[in-house]
Formats: C-alpha cells, structure tokens, sequence
C-alpha cells in the first residue's frame, strides 16, 4: 500500500495509472458503454463516412459503423492482446532467466546467449516473419509477439537472480537447508518481482503498440473485427476528407500505450527505493 | 577554537519533532583533541553535521551557536569557513569516486578552497602525501583509488582532510572500517599529525579504546544531550555519570559480568522528560523524571549532568 | 570433552574457473588447516580481513567445498561430499551471519522467516511452529510480537536476536557465529554476548567464534586460533594466548587493539597483509616480521606444540616466548 501512495504522489505515474485502469474498465464493459454494439459486426451503408455528430461522436466508417463503439470494442481486444501476450513472454522468460540466473555452466550461458539473439533482432520484424510463417490472424499474431517478448523477461529475471544469488539471505537460507526450488520460487522470484511488473507494463505498452501495426500491415486482426490497428489501415484510403476515420483509434492507440509506459516509469521508481532498502 | 553552545536540532518527521540534539554545549581549544563518544541515536552524526554545515534540509535549528574562528558559522554560512574545517570521512571505501584519480578529486577541491595555481597545489599534495606516509607520493597523485588498499584509502583521505590547511580536522569513525593494526597506524598518525601542525581534532567515534588512544577530553552523548565531559583518562577512571559507568562496564575489558543496559536508547520522537537516561537509570529518583538535570562541574574540567553522581550504582547494576 | 567438530589439513580455493582454455587458477583462502574443537566449549578465530577464516566457517558448513583435506563431525568424517549432501549431513552446524538483517529476506515477516526453518526441518504443522518460535523468541529475549514485523522494522541487537533464534529453532549443537558483535554498541553488544553464553548452557552448544575483536574474544573464548593468510599461526587457551603470545603476529595484533587505558603496548605492525594471490614463500608473515631471518623466507613453518596445549607456528617462537 505504501508502494501506491508513492506511486500516486508523482502525477505522471498516477496519469498512467489512470488511463490504464479506464481502458481496463472500459474493457470490461465494452459491450454496455458502446452505443452500438452491434456494430463491432454489422454495417450500414447508408451512413457511411459520416462526420462526428450528436449521434455519432466519432463519426462513422467506410461501412457505415459508429466509431466510437469500435474504439470502445476495440479496447477490450487491445487488453485482451497486451495481457495474454504478456503473461504467455512471462510464462517463457521468467523461468529461463531463473535457471540461467542461478546455474553457472553451459546450458545457461547458451539460453542467454539465444535470447541476446533474440534481443538483437528487432521485435516488428521477427513478429512479422512469423506471422507470415504461420496463418496470417490474430492468434498468430498473439503467439508471434509473445515469441519475440520473452527474452525481456529472461534478461531481466536473469540480472534479478545473479544478483540475488550473492544475497546474504539467500546464502543464510542454502545455510539452514532451503533447496534451491524453494529459495528461487519462494525468495528469489517475490524480490525479483517489481523488475517483472515494471517491465510486464511496459511490455503491455509495447505489445499493444506492436499488435496494431501488426494490424495496419495486414498480419494480425482480421476484419470486419473492431481493432484499432485494423481501423487505421482501413482508413487510409479515405484520407484526406474522413480525418475521423483514423484519428480516434489512432488517439486510443496512444493513450493507452502512453498509459502503459507512464505507469511502468513510475513503477520502476517506486520499486527502486524498496531494493535498495533491502540492502 | 571551536565552541558549539547550547545547540539544539530538531528534524520534523512523519512521527512528530525528532529532538535530535539538545542544548549540547561543548569546546575544541586550539590545539586539542576532543573525542565525542556515545550509541547509535546519540546525535553524534548530527551534531557533525551541523559543524560541518551539512544539516538536512528540514532540520531546525531553534537555539544555540557554532563559532568558529569566533564567528557563528550556522548563521554564517560563508564558504571561507568551511575551507578551514577538514574532514576525514567514515568509510574509505565509499568516499572516493572510483572514475577520479585520488589528485584529481583532492586537487579539485583546493581548486575552491586553498590559495595558488594548481602546481603549488600538486606540490603540497604531493608534501602531504609523503606526511602521511603514502608509499612513492608522486606517483600517488595519478593512481585511481582502487590501487591502493584500505588504510592507504585513510591516509588518502586525511591528506585530502588537510589540503586546504584547515585549523580543525572532523573526523567521523575513520578507523571503523579498518583492521586493528591498519586501526593502530591510522590512530598514531593522526596523533603525529594533529601534534606537528596544532590542528584541533574533533573525534567522533563509539570505541573507547579508540577514544582513549587520540584524544585528550570526551564529551559523551546520551539521547541528544551532554551527559558527562571531562578528560578522557578521568572521564574513563573514574566515570560519573550513570550511564558512562554502565556503558563502560559493558567493555569487555572492563566488565566484572557482561550485562548491557536495560531498556533501548528512547526514539528522538519521543525523548523522555527531565533527564534523557532517567527511565534506565538504576539511581532514578522521582525528580529525575521532571527536571532536566544541570551540569554539576567537578574538578579539572570534569562536569557530569547527573546530580547524583557520587553515589555508588546498586549491585545488580555492576554484577 | 570429546571433539564435535575438527578438520586436518583443510584446505579451500576459491575463484577457480574452468575457461575454454585451461582453468584459471584460484586462491588459497584456506591453507591446510587443523583444528579440533571440542563440545560445549567456544572456539575463537582471530584475524584480520582476507585472513580466511569466513571462508573457514563456510567449509565447516558445507556451503563451500573443500578442495582436500577432512572434516570431522561427531567422529565421523563428513567432508568429500557435494554441497547439497555436505549440508544435510551437517545440519548439526548451523551459522549466524555477520549481518543478521541483510541475512533475513527484506519481503517476509520475521515469524515466517522463522517457521521456514523449521519447515525444511520437517516441522510443518502450523500450531507447532508457532508455539516452537514464540518460546524460541522468548528465549533470546524477545517479545513473540516481533513475528509479525519485517526486518527492517528490527534494531540491530533484535536482527542478531532473530539471527540466532533461527538457527537454535533447528536444534544445532554447533553454531558459527560469523562477527557477532561487529556494528552492535557496547550495551547492545554486552546483552547479546551475555544472552550467547546463556544459550550455550541451556541448549548445550558448541561455539565457533569468529571475530576481528580481540577484547570481546579474550572475554568469551575458551581457546583461540590466529589465523594470517589463510594458515593457523598460533592456537592455545584464550587466557595464556592473550596472556603470553608467542608468535609475532599474535604479539602485534593484541598490541594493536585499543585498550582502555590507553597504553601502546609492543611494536606496531607496518603495512597491510599481503593479497593471498602473492603469497611469501617460506613463513607468510616473514616480510612484515621484525624477527624474520633468511631461514624465515626458505621455510615456511609448521604448527608445532610449544607448550603444553599449546601450538605456535613459528622458528623463533621458543625463543619469543
């Protein structure tokens, strides 16, 4: 509790925070804030590419559907997207950088040197190479991105754990007998895990900002689904005259991913204090 | 040469005020060692910080005086002062910048403080640097403070403590951090030193055996405040003060039967009324409790604030 | 009283690594030592940094490996094991850090910090850990309360308190304290020396005393081992060792402790100990020693008893003495 009234007292964080936790709200309940719901599918072409009006303040799209809807339906992919790609890069890197971290020798220098590889190629391309491997869609896409998102983890747990490896209570606890599953699951993983959640938000940032171009570029939300990544592209050939048409998911984009990397800024300095206490 | 009078510090904390420091009143004559003993949370740190001019922002100073040189240097705060007052830091190993030589960083502040172009300044340094017994001083000047070990690190710093030809030399634990024979040399430097080039020394330390090998009087602190003063060899032959005698007799030297003190040093959010020691204190009387007890002088500079001080301490409190 | 714990030519590298080409030589921090300590009394180990003997305690333990030599625990050798077994072999040796509150984890409650000891143990019944802890705490003088604080939350004197009632929960008999007084004031520093000797009458232990603080050693030590780079120099009964030293290193280091009336006594000692990657040939503390010959840069010496009970290792130790 301590750690959120810190992180509540600088504005930025506390900007990014709140603009997280109204996407999320937002998601949750997309299908009731949206004034048309069922627009995420259907179409009216009678409306087409109207302006930003009392009835639709966003204004409508190429097929006639309320933008504003989409971007509210849109949100509830974009989290669901940021979050599963994230916990999936988790579920990958967190455990290597553990076992790489902890155990000296060959098999844990090869891991890191594999995700220094990773690492060193940039993460738009790798995804969109995979995606192109496998069917284009937005699974692929998901599975794409958490593929290319690990290595952050590894490399982060990895410092984590070399770090406290050479903890005197870590040794205090090798000392009294603790086996090394219980000093890496229960003592080394809870002091690494405000570096994880630092980096797991910024991640989510990332994710979103990659899944929509993905999107843009053809390789990850199919239409007619509500993506924002997805709209942008589709807006492109209605450009100039229907400004709307791509500026409202465009804005949704950069909130949110400016949310994102707000909140995981302030994050790192809330978490920072707290490991050096520690000593 | 220097006299700090009835200087209080007060900290606001999330708790309340924190009585840091409390009419503490002591003296550094020209030439002398004053040696400044006491517990964690004694306010040693404090008070040398308020000499050093390195307060926290947020302290309050509500009473009281530094003078030095005969000018109040907390309400003074001109550079020149500080120039005048050396100070040789605790830990040598967290003290210098590792990316600096050790002439870089000590040329860097003569630059500010000490009259001459810098190849007089490389010159002295070089001086001091012999004075201290670096091994090959010359070459000192342009190695990184890696190369040397821990109590070259000391001499290092005390050179560093002397640049800028202060009259005062504050030293802060210098020797904590070091091995007993490293300890001993240190110590016998700084004796030399002080001796050669009538420097005043004001020694912070919590070892008495470090007090007795340096210094020539003690002030020893408890809770904020001064609770005995006198030269060190009376002040440790024949201690007064409740709290001096208990805590020497926790000296393994000295212990009959290790015991400690009963009860903690108070929190300076909550300082006890009247007398600071009062609620561990085995000679307590009911008016201990409300009246800040003076400080009764007693021969030969030896004043103790204990108005019982003649009286024996009960047995359990020896034994 | 029999031997608990000993060792015979114990010796320890550290720093060794295996390259792609070749290995790259460690350090000796621990040069075939013997030591035989015997049950329920306390053994100090004196010297200064880099002398080797943390990196004796952790070999005694089984965090660190021995490179050859024996170890004895209850008679029975125990040493040429991997570290996981070297530990559950000895866990009649237990160890208390130099630094009590860097050596509790900063994100777990002191009760939980506890109650995991005791669960490695096999003592997972929840009622039982609790009544096990709070008496525990008590017994190191500590109000139960305190389970429910975080390190950090401790004094320096509670943190050593907690340190121990860690280790004493696991029901050793010989315990390593690694500097238990180094950062503690006098009076803190009094009550926790007093509360180790009671713990060491009422559970029956067996100290292994390491500490820089040669006052504190006289006082609570029964015997006493020097140590300079990485070798015993000198071993006897604490009051004849500190009463009489025979070795030059030994004679400098207790005149170099402050003492409270203030008297130099002896030579002082020049310069710093020398890195254990440089070590003398011949006797290590040769070139710091004022009664160093050429014999004493040839031959290294061996420990030998120089009267009764007694070991110096030194060629001009009858001589000192």
């Amino acid at each position: 509790m301590t750690a959120l009234r810190h992180l509540l007292r600088d504005p930025v964080a506390a900007l990014g925070l709140a603009l997280v936790l109204f996407a999320i709200v937002v998601a949750l309940f997309a299908p009731w804030l949206a004034p048309y719901p069922e627009d995420a599918f259907e179409s009216r072409l009678l409306q087409r590419l109207k302006p930003p009006s009392a009835e639709f303040p966003f204004g409508t799209d190429n097929l006639g559907r309320d933008i504003l809807s989409r971007v509210i339906l849109g949100t509830r992919s974009a989290v669901v997207v940021a979050v599963s790609v994230v916990l999936a890069a988790m579920l990958i890197g967190v455990p290597v950088g553990l076992w790489a971290g902890w155990r000296e020798g060959w098999v844990s220098e090869t891991l890191m040197r594999v995700t220094d590889v990773f690492l060193a190629v940039p993460q738009l391309i790798l995804a969109l190479a995979l995606g192109q491997l496998m069917a284009p869609g937005l699974t692929t896409a998901m599975v794409a991105l958490a593929l290319t998102y690990w290595p952050f983890f590894a490399r982060t747990v990895h410092a984590e754990t070399r770090r406290l490896r050479g903890a005197l209570f870590v040794d205090a606890l090798a000392g009294i007998g603790a086996s090394t599953p219980r000093i890496l699951l229960l003592h080394v993983l809870p002091n690494a895990a405000p570096a994880i959640l630092v980096r797991a938000t910024i991640g989510m940032g990332f994710t979103i900002l990659t899944a929509a171009i993905l999107g843009f570029l053809g390789v990850g939300a199919a239409p007619p689904s509500p993506d924002w990544g997805l709209a942008v592209a589709e807006a492109r050939q209605h450009l100039p005259e229907a400004w709307w048409f791509p500026t409202f998911p465009g804005l949704a984009i950069l909130l949110l991913v400016l949310g994102f990397n707000l909140l995981g800024d302030g994050l790192r300095d809330v978490a920072d204090p707290r490991l050096r206490r520690g000593r | 040469m220097l006299s700090v009078e009835g200087l209080s510090v007060r900290i606001g904390t999330g708790r309340g005020q924190a009585r840091i420091l409390d009419e503490v009143t002591l003296s550094v004559p020209r030439g002398g060692t004053l040696g400044v003993v006491g517990e964690s949370g004694c306010g040693k740190s404090t008070l040398l910080r308020a000499i050093l001019g390195i307060l926290p922002r947020g302290t309050q100073v509500p009473a009281g005086a530094i003078l030095f040189e005969g000018r109040d240097i907390l309400a003074d705060r001109a550079a020149s002062a500080r120039g005048r007052i050396g100070f040789i830091p605790q830990d040598p190993y967290l003290s210098l910048n590792p990316v600096f030589t050790a002439g870089a960083q000590i040329l860097e502040a003569m630059r500010h403080h000490a009259p001459g172009t810098r190849r007089d300044h490389k010159a002295k340094l070089a001086e001091l640097f012999r004075a201290v017994q670096l091994p090959d001083p010359e070459a000192a000047l342009d190695k990184y403070p890696h190369e040397f070990s821990g109590g070259q690190r000391q001499r290092l710093l005390i050179a560093a403590a002397l640049a800028c030809d202060p009259a005062l030399v504050v030293a802060d634990e210098p020797t904590t951090a070091l091995d007993v024979t490293t300890q001993r040399e240190i110590l016998a430097l700084l004796r030399q030193l002080t001796a050669a080039r009538g420097l005043s020394l004001l020694f912070v330390t919590h070892d008495f055996g470090v007090l007795a090998a340096v210094c020539e009087r003690v002030a020893v602190l408890y809770a904020g405040r001064v609770a005995e003063t006198g030269l060190t060899r009376a002040v440790l032959d024949d201690p007064r003060h409740p709290y001096t005698r208990m805590l020497l007799g926790c000296h393994p030297d000295r212990a009959v039967d290790l015991t400690g003190i009963p009860g903690t040093v108070p929190a300076a959010t909550a300082q006890p009324a009247g007398c600071r020691f009062h609620p561990r204190c085995p000679l307590v009387q009911p008016g201990c409790a409300r009246e800040v007890p003076p400080m009764l002088p007693l021969a030969e500079g030896h004043a103790v604030a204990c108005p019982f001080h003649a009286l024996p301490l009960p047995e359990p409190a020896l034994a | 009283m029999p031997e608990i714990l000993g060792a015979a030519g114990l010796t320890v590298e550290l720093g060794a690594r295996r390259r792609l080409f070749g290995t790259r030589p460690g350090v000796r921090a621990v040069d075939g030592v013997d030591l035989s300590v015997a049950a329920g009394e306390t053994f100090g180990i004196v010297g200064e940094s880099g002398c080797g003997k943390t990196t004796l305690a952790r070999t005694l333990l089984g965090l660190q490996r021995e490179a050859s030599g024996e170890i004895r625990l209850g008679g029975l050798v125990v040493s040429g094991q991997d570290s996981a077994t070297a530990r559950r072999q000895r866990a009649a040796v237990q160890y208390v850090h130099q630094d009590p509150g860097a050596a509790l984890d900063p994100w777990w409650q002191v009760g939980a910090a506890l109650a995991e000891g005791l669960a490695i143990h096999g003592v997972t019944d929840r009622a039982e850990q609790r009544i096990r802890i709070a008496e525990m705490l008590v017994a190191v003088g500590l109000d139960p309360a305190l389970a429910n604080r975080y390190p950090h939350e401790l004094s320096g004197g509670q943190q050593r308190r907690i340190g121990l009632a860690r280790i004493l929960l696991l029901r050793p008999k010989v315990v390593i304290l690694d500097e238990p007084t180094a950062g503690l004031d006098l009076s803190v520093q009094a009550a926790v020396l007093r509360l180790l000797r009671e713990l060491r009458d009422r559970f029956g232990l067996t100290y292994l005393f390491i500490s820089h603080d040669l006052s504190v050693v006289r006082r609570v030590c029964d015997r006493v081992a020097v140590m300079y780079l990485g070798r015993v120099v000198e071993q006897g009964r604490a009051e004849t060792l500190f009463a009489a030293p025979q070795h030059p290193y030994t004679r400098a280091l207790l005149a170099a402790a402050p003492r409270l009336d203030g008297a130099a006594a002896g030579p002082s000692l020049p310069g710093d100990p020398p890195s254990l990657r440089a070590i003398p040939a011949g006797c290590r503390f040769h070139p710091r020693c004022a009664q160093a010959d050429a014999g004493c840069a040839r031959l290294e010496p061996a420990l030998v008893e120089t009267s009764p009970g007694h070991l110096t290792a030194c060629h001009h130790a009858r001589r000192a003495a």
